[in-house]
């Protein structure tokens, strides 16, 4: 009986989690338009609702209602399978992650390692589907897409390595916890090589304009999901935007204090979280409105050749830096 | 800390390497000048090194992972002796074929490293990384001559093969570890010798006993594959063809070696309590090695492929000297791997002296006239096969005779007679090679000059269109080359003259 | 979650397939031979170091957990592994295994 109420109450978290992600997701759409919008000098969608506010419920139900095609080349059952797959670790990394002190569904202390593998196995879903859909822009966009995520997780991680140093704990909550103390203990400041790599390279991960040649309208015609349609297209979409938040959120954990105000002990909680990560989005937006895609080999050279190198040296740095007690701001926090 | 300077020579070593590494991506001469004078360096200083350890009492470091004793200090001076004159042999040869040369000589190093860990490891693991270390810059070696598909070819199947040898290998010793739960090999040796004697009585010492054994089957299995023996012995031949002559010369010397002192460091330092069990093994192949690679030798008429069977009857009668298992056979199997190791480099040593000029020198034929056209690589060339073929007055004939000495001591008379017949039946070919040498018109200029290089790149055969390779006319062999050669053939001599030079050093390693 | 998205889409969109809308997406062209063809082996290539440096950061990730609390010795034995794949790391970059065009 006892797990059975355990399994009900776990189920009602993990809905109370979904749900509003599911609803951050549908204004986020509105939201890039809108600010891309003003961003152009136009108005974006206005005309669903109180400006356009219930135009995300009109998306869906419009996406909702067409055909979902299967193309008679693909490999029916990876191609119907590829979307789930791309949707279910975007959805499942939320599990670990600390929305406020205590307020995390699993406290896991492996917090940081279940993250990053849940980040890169969205690839998988990118990459099934580029080869499923037997498809020549598809399989291409798969493949630029594949290589693409592999070179940039290489710098996330070692981003990653650098808040580890810092922190002490693979644990999320301990990772915000070790920054306790105002504005000047985040690890933005000490980390803000890694910090700048490791955004960027969720950016990257997420294949988020300028780094959307996987997808590249104007080339090759939408990539991977070149062939999808319906409600199979709309679960990649999800699936895009939720990581984009997911990468936002995690950025607001590791490199800007989570949950922690500014001001040390001034009204910490879950709107400093909700801001800091509504501020990382704005970033994303805002860097889609503002650069022109990056060529393929470009893309290769800033990850292989810019951000390794610079993670590298600065997670030597840090290491000597902390091993040896040095400056303000290189002492590991006991917790 | 623990010893560290124990392994003093192989951290030169590394730290080298990666600055030879480093140093040769910035370097624009094509033919790699200070790269080669580098890595000679580099072998020079560690030699040193290792030169200066050999009277030291025996110590290990690394929590016993790692031994330095009398065997291992001997035996590195002669495995970086012989890269060393391995890397001046080969200098023109790679130079002239564009082998990437910076790399060659990298891995070369890293071979050697991998050589000196294998010799001085005291742990299957650091055997296993020694080994490893050694095994991928070999595979990598033979694969550097891109545009050679027979290189190629040869690089796979050396790369399978030696990868299932080392799961065979790694299996083996995994097995050793179940049944006794360590992995340093002298409390294997100490468990296994306990749990032989409980025989019977208990059931953990049945376990014990007969896992070792499992476990032994596979060692040997991994170890006769690596070594080359009948009936393990089928990647040998090919390798030594396809691959270019100078990685020939590198496979076939100095890791003959390390081969050698990790079968002592297997079977007689971690599992001598099961000797009797190794031993019937072990002469069985050595029986194989010594009738097969000699019988099959007679039909080659490729040089490097008749150097490769002989390889494997020289295997043969190498573990002849294991198989007498007392420390008069380990001695004399010892002194015969080294003997062996730098007869052989003379003669690989003369056949890239002849590949000059794009003209590759693999065929028997090539050697005709030799001795009109270079008188020392004739000489150097003949006293090497005379060696191998176990003539009385050189160096080859007394490791033949201390091992067959050694063999009959521990009652194996048969195998004795084998060896014995067979090194007469094998003096047919090595005698058959002096006599083109010595005895044949060097064969005309026209002969099937393309087809010898045919498998070469066109680029390659344009080359040789515009400097025409004469096969009749005088060879220019550079001088630093032709003294490393009369040093090598002086050895040959020296040794067989004077074998207590080096018998002393095999006798101390095993007293 | 996903399933039941697709399942749904499935059941309340209509469905009437036909071959000219079935067929792969190739900008109007009659889709001509099979779309999963050759490719670059420089992807190959990237995926072979990806795996190298994923398992760096592997090695890594204990050894930052606990940094204030290991041994000089480790410390070292660390410094030591970075600066191998540094090396290895600058082979790569010079021999061009990092260019695309």
């Amino acid at each position: 009986m006892d797990n059975f109420i355990l399994l009900i109450v776990t189920i009602l978290k993990i809905i109370l989690i979904i749900v509003p992600l599911l609803i951050a997701v549908a204004y986020l759409t509105l939201a890039e338009r809108k600010v891309i919008g003003s961003m152009q000098a136009r108005v974006g969608p206005n005309r669903v609702g109180w400006r356009g506010l219930a135009q995300p419920f009109a998306d869906l139900f419009k996406l909702l209602t067409k055909e979902v095609i299967v193309p008679s080349s693909s490999s029916r059952f990876l191609f119907l399978i590829a979307p789930v797959l791309s949707l279910a670790p975007a959805f499942a990394a939320w599990a670990v992650v600390p929305f406020s002190d205590g307020l995390v569904l699993a406290d896991v202390n492996a917090g940081l390692l279940y993250v990053l593998a849940m980040t890169s196995l969205g690839v998988y879903g990118v990459i099934i589907a580029g080869w499923a859909s037997n498809s020549k822009y598809a399989f291409l966009g798969a493949m630029r897409s594949a290589a693409q995520i592999v070179a940039y997780e290489i710098a996330m991680g070692f981003a990653l390595i650098g808040v580890l140093m810092m922190s002490g704990s693979l644990n999320l909550s301990d990772i915000v916890r070790a920054q306790s103390g105002g504005i000047g203990h985040w690890f933005l400041l000490p980390l803000f090589p890694l910090a700048v790599v490791y955004f960027i390279s969720g950016v990257a991960e997420t294949n988020r304009a300028p780094f959307d040649v996987a997808e590249g309208e104007s080339e090759i015609v939408a990539g991977f999901h070149v062939d999808y349609s319906g409600m199979a297209f709309a679960v990649f979409f999800l699936a895009e935007y939720a990581n984009m938040i997911m990468i936002a959120a995690l950025t607001a954990i590791m490199f800007l204090g989570g949950w922690l105000s500014p001001i040390d002990g001034f009204g910490d909680g879950f709107h400093w979280f909700l801001i800091k990560t509504s501020l990382m989005l704005f970033f994303f937006l805002w860097f889609r409105a503002t650069f022109p895609r990056y060529r393929y080999d470009q893309i290769m050279r800033l990850g292989w050749k810019v951000f390794i190198p610079v993670t590298i040296v600065w997670i030597a740095v840090v290491g000597f830096a902390i091993y040896f007690n040095v400056g303000p701001w290189f002492q590991i926090r006991s917790i | 800390m623990n010893n560290l300077h124990v392994a003093t020579p192989e951290i030169f070593l590394l730290v080298a390497v990666c600055t030879v590494l480093v140093v040769d991506l910035f370097q624009t001469d094509k033919r790699r000048v200070v790269t080669y004078w580098l890595s000679q360096a580099t072998l020079v200083i560690t030699l040193a090194l290792c030169f200066g350890q050999l009277g030291d009492e025996p110590v290990t470091a690394f929590n016993g992972a790692y031994t330095m004793d009398s065997m291992s200090a001997t035996l590195k001076c002669w495995i970086l002796g012989i890269a060393l004159l391995g890397f001046l042999y080969s200098r023109d040869y790679i130079g002239e074929r564009d082998i990437q040369n910076g790399e060659y000589y990298v891995l070369g190093l890293f071979g050697v490293g991998g050589m000196m860990i294998m010799v001085s490891a005291n742990n299957m693991l650091s055997i296993y990384l020694g080994l490893e270390l050694l095994a991928l810059s070999l595979y990598a070696m033979v694969a550097l001559y891109r545009t050679s598909s027979r290189a190629a070819e040869a690089a796979m199947k050396y790369f399978v093969l030696g990868a299932l040898a080392s799961g065979m290998l790694l299996y083996g010793m995994s097995m050793v570890y179940g049944a006794t739960g360590s992995l340093d090999l002298a409390t294997i040796n100490n468990i296994i010798a306990s749990a032989v004697e409980g025989g019977s009585d208990s059931d953990e010492s049945v376990y014990r006993s007969l896992g070792a054994r499992f476990g032994l089957t596979f060692i040997i299995v991994g170890v006769a594959f690596k070594l080359g023996a009948v009936p393990f012995h089928m990647w040998l031949p090919d390798v030594y063809e396809g691959a270019p002559t100078s990685v020939t010369l590198y496979i076939a010397t100095a890791p003959k070696i390390a081969a050698f002192a990790m079968v002592i460091r297997l079977l007689v330092d971690a599992l001598p309590t099961l000797h009797s069990d190794w031993q019937q093994m072990l002469a069985i192949l050595a029986a194989l090695s010594l009738i097969v690679g000699n019988l099959v030798a007679i039909a080659q008429s490729n040089i490097k492929r008749m150097l490769a069977y002989s390889t494997i009857s020289h295997v043969g009668f190498l573990l002849l000297g294991i198989v007498a298992g007392t420390a008069e056979g380990y001695s004399a199997a010892m002194f015969y791997a080294v003997t062996y190791a730098f007869t052989t480099l003379a003669a690989f040593g003369v056949l890239l002296a002849i590949s000059a000029n794009g003209y590759e020198a693999d065929e028997l034929v090539s050697l005709s006239g030799l001795a009109r056209r270079k008188p020392l690589l004739a000489m150097v060339m003949m006293l090497s096969l005379i060696s191998l073929a176990g003539v009385p007055p050189l160096v080859g004939f007394y490791a033949k005779l201390s091992v067959l000495k050694a063999v009959i001591g521990a009652d194996f008379l048969w195998l004795a007679v084998v060896g014995v017949i067979m090194s007469v039946i094998g003096a047919f070919y090595y005698l058959r090679a002096i006599k083109l040498m010595y005895f044949d018109e060097p064969i005309a200029d026209t002969v099937e000059v393309s087809e010898t290089v045919g498998t070469d790149t066109t680029k390659d055969n344009e080359a040789i269109v515009t400097s025409a390779p004469s096969l009749s006319g005088p060879i220019a062999v550079r001088g630093d080359v032709g003294l490393g050669l009369a040093i090598n053939g002086a050895a040959v001599i020296l040794f067989g003259i004077f074998p207590g030079l080096i018998m002393a050093a095999c006798i101390r390693a095993f007293t | 979650m996903g399933g039941a998205l697709i399942t749904a889409g499935r059941f309340i969109g209509p469905s009437n397939p036909n071959a000219e809308k079935n067929s792969p997406y190739e900008c109007g062209f009659e889709a001509f031979e099979d779309a999963r063809m050759k490719f670059d082996v420089r992807y190959y290539l990237v995926a072979i170091l990806f795996i190298i440096f994923d398992l760096e950061i592997a090695f890594l990730v204990p050894w930052a957990v606990v940094l204030d609390s290991i041994s000089p010795a480790a410390f070292g034995a660390m410094a030591l592994f970075l600066f191998i794949l540094v090396i290895g790391f600058i082979y790569e970059w010079k021999k061009g295994a990092l260019e695309w065009e």
